[in-house]
């Protein structure tokens, strides 16, 4: 709720400035292309965070909006003929709509139950992609190349930036954050509130999956090649949710310094490391595990917001007084 | 003379094979405070969950100022006036009670610095203010009944269910929860409340309505209730009576 401290926007803005000058300073394509591929993480990672941290329902399908997104955009450039700017906004929409429909059945379900249906889900649309003629099957698509470094830095940044600002604005300044936040710490309390949870789990998957979608269709014109593993794979989901836990859950700042601290060692790591790829994915598993349970608030939560909750282990006895009597 | 504000008009209310309020009715009038008690396992609570929207009647109706609730969702009943307190307290744990408040307050006030503001007051009427930023999870057992109550309050309604906000407190805390339910009266505010405490129970309530196995055996004041022979015997057993 509150700025962690004075510094904090300074801070902030000698970033953006720094990110906004570094194309022209900056003239190494493999640099600026890590710098693009680090900023788009930000923004899954956030966006992500929307339902995973803010609404408490660990949606490890996140991928599979980024896929649909991409695909979209491909289809509509390709197959449609549209321009990229035409084609951009359906990849957020088809997102969008994707977990309209698909939050029917899941956002019913709860904790571990919720993360297999959407896993599930997202491998259908994986294996779906992979069956059907027009997008390519295994083969994925091709789009025609736009061969432009500084322009894709721009557009990720603005994107990113622009998706971090409206959910700062809905998460941390309206009330619906603090609404998700209820929904998350007790659904059945939060309806005696006046607030209606379906809806809300609603609005914040959406929220979730359009920036992913658009984030996708820039990926797919940027890297101007897209196949069902790369884009609709396990690994986007994966690696969105260790960005979270490890940055912080329920929070925006978290998941950026998590999905920058793991992209740089992504980056090093496939860098030096590249024959050991299966290495980088136990990295991850052990992150994820030692993250949980050494730093629950993950980093930013440990290193500047308030501590958890404090451990009131002393009265164990008057919650159990209370507990037992459920349904009189 | 008084307005009915809540008609409670044969409700039954099964769990498969177990009927668990049995054809129950009664109202309430505005200004009231109604107590509803009964041994253990009476129905009390499942009768407050379906009058707060929780379960929908298997039979029978609610009707509230006039309009039929019965199976209308809890977050519709706070929205036209009811806001009800848990006996298994639901903090927001991982927030601060300020924020508890606060989300409350949205239903009324839908900017976050108005909510801010009339959370803030209901705080100072319920005595949790100087709480205000500490984690709801940190509360003493006190603490949380006292939120659960501010929550409720937080929603402005016209009736409130009170459900064992007494029960667990020490004597000190239980009087000054009991002075709290009556300056709320005092406001103007209809409540209907379960509680065990008969001590607590006797004093403030104007009427009661005794529960038994599902079944309603007994309304009335206080002291015609605890006349009552078939009261005394779902208490104290068949020798008593």
């Amino acid at each position: 709720m509150k700025t962690t401290n004075s510094r904090g926007p300074a801070i902030l803005g000698i970033l953006v400035a720094a990110l906004l000058i570094l194309p022209l300073v900056v003239h190494d394509t493999f640099v600026l292309r890590v710098l693009t591929e680090g900023i788009m993480w930000i923004g899954l990672a956030i966006a992500f965070d929307v339902i995973a941290g803010y609404t408490g329902y660990l949606n490890f399908g996140h991928g599979a909006f980024f896929g649909i997104g991409a695909y979209t955009i491909a289809i509509l450039m390709m197959q449609a003929n549209l321009p990229f700017w035409a084609a951009l906004p359906a990849g957020g929409l088809a997102a969008g709509v994707v977990a309209l429909i698909a939050g029917i059945p899941t956002l019913r379900l709860k904790g571990a139950y919720f993360a297999i249906a959407t896993w599930a889900l997202s491998r259908a649309i994986q294996q779906l992609a992979l069956n059907v003629e027009f997008t390519g099957g295994p083969d994925g698509m091709r789009l025609n190349a736009f061969l432009n470094p500084q322009f894709f830095y721009y557009l990720m940044l603005i994107t990113v930036g622009l998706t971090f600002l409206i959910l700062w604005y809905l998460l941390e300044r309206a009330p619906f954050g603090l609404k998700l936040k209820a929904i998350r710490e007790d659904e059945e309390g939060a309806k005696a509130l006046g607030l209606n949870p379906t809806k809300l789990k609603m609005q914040a998957f959406i929220l979730s999956a359009l920036p992913t979608g658009i984030l996708g269709g820039i990926y797919a014109y940027w890297i101007t090649f897209i196949d069902p593993s790369s884009t609709l794979g396990d690994l986007v989901s994966d690696q969105a949710v260790v960005m979270v836990v490890f940055g912080g859950m329920g929070t925006l700042f978290g998941p950026a310094l998590g999905a920058l601290l793991i992209f740089a060692f992504k980056t090093i790591f496939w860098a030096y490391l590249s024959d050991f790829q299966l290495l980088y994915l136990i990295i991850l598993g052990a992150l994820i595990a030692v993250s949980v349970i050494f730093i629950p608030n993950g980093l930013w939560g440990t290193l500047f917001k308030r501590k958890a909750a404090p451990p009131r282990r002393e009265e164990p006895a008057l919650t159990a007084v209370v507990a037992p009597e459920e349904g009189n | 003379m008084s307005e009915t504000i809540l008609t409670v008009d044969s409700v039954t209310k099964c769990f498969g094979g177990l009927t668990a309020v049995d054809d129950v009715s009664f109202t309430v009038q505005k200004g009231e405070i109604v107590g509803l008690i009964g041994p253990n396992g009476a129905g009390k609570t499942t009768l407050f969950n379906v009058i707060s929207g929780y379960y929908s009647p298997t039979k029978g109706s609610v009707v509230f100022q006039g309009n039929d609730i019965s199976g209308k969702p809890p977050y519709h009943l706070a929205g036209v006036g009811i806001g009800r307190t848990f006996q298994v307290v639901k903090p927001f744990a991982g927030l601060t009670v300020l924020e508890n408040v606060v989300i409350a307050s949205f239903l009324k006030h839908p900017k976050r610095t108005d909510a801010e503001r009339h959370a803030w007051q209901v705080l100072e009427t319920t005595g949790l203010a100087d709480r205000a930023h500490v984690s709801a999870a940190g509360l003493t057992l006190a603490g949380r009944k006292r939120l659960e109550i501010s929550k409720a309050l937080a929603l402005e309604p016209a009736f409130l269910l009170l459900d064992e906000v007494v029960a667990g407190l020490n004597p000190t805390e239980a009087d000054r929860t009991v002075e709290l339910i009556m300056k709320l009266k005092g406001q103007g505010l209809t409540i209907l409340i379960v509680e065990h405490i008969m001590r607590v129970i006797m004093n403030i309530s104007d009427r009661l309505v005794v529960l038994n196995f599902g079944r309603k055996i007994a309304e009335g004041t206080p002291a015609e209730v605890c006349g009552d022979a078939q009261v005394i015997q779902a208490y104290l057993g068949e020798a008593a009576a």
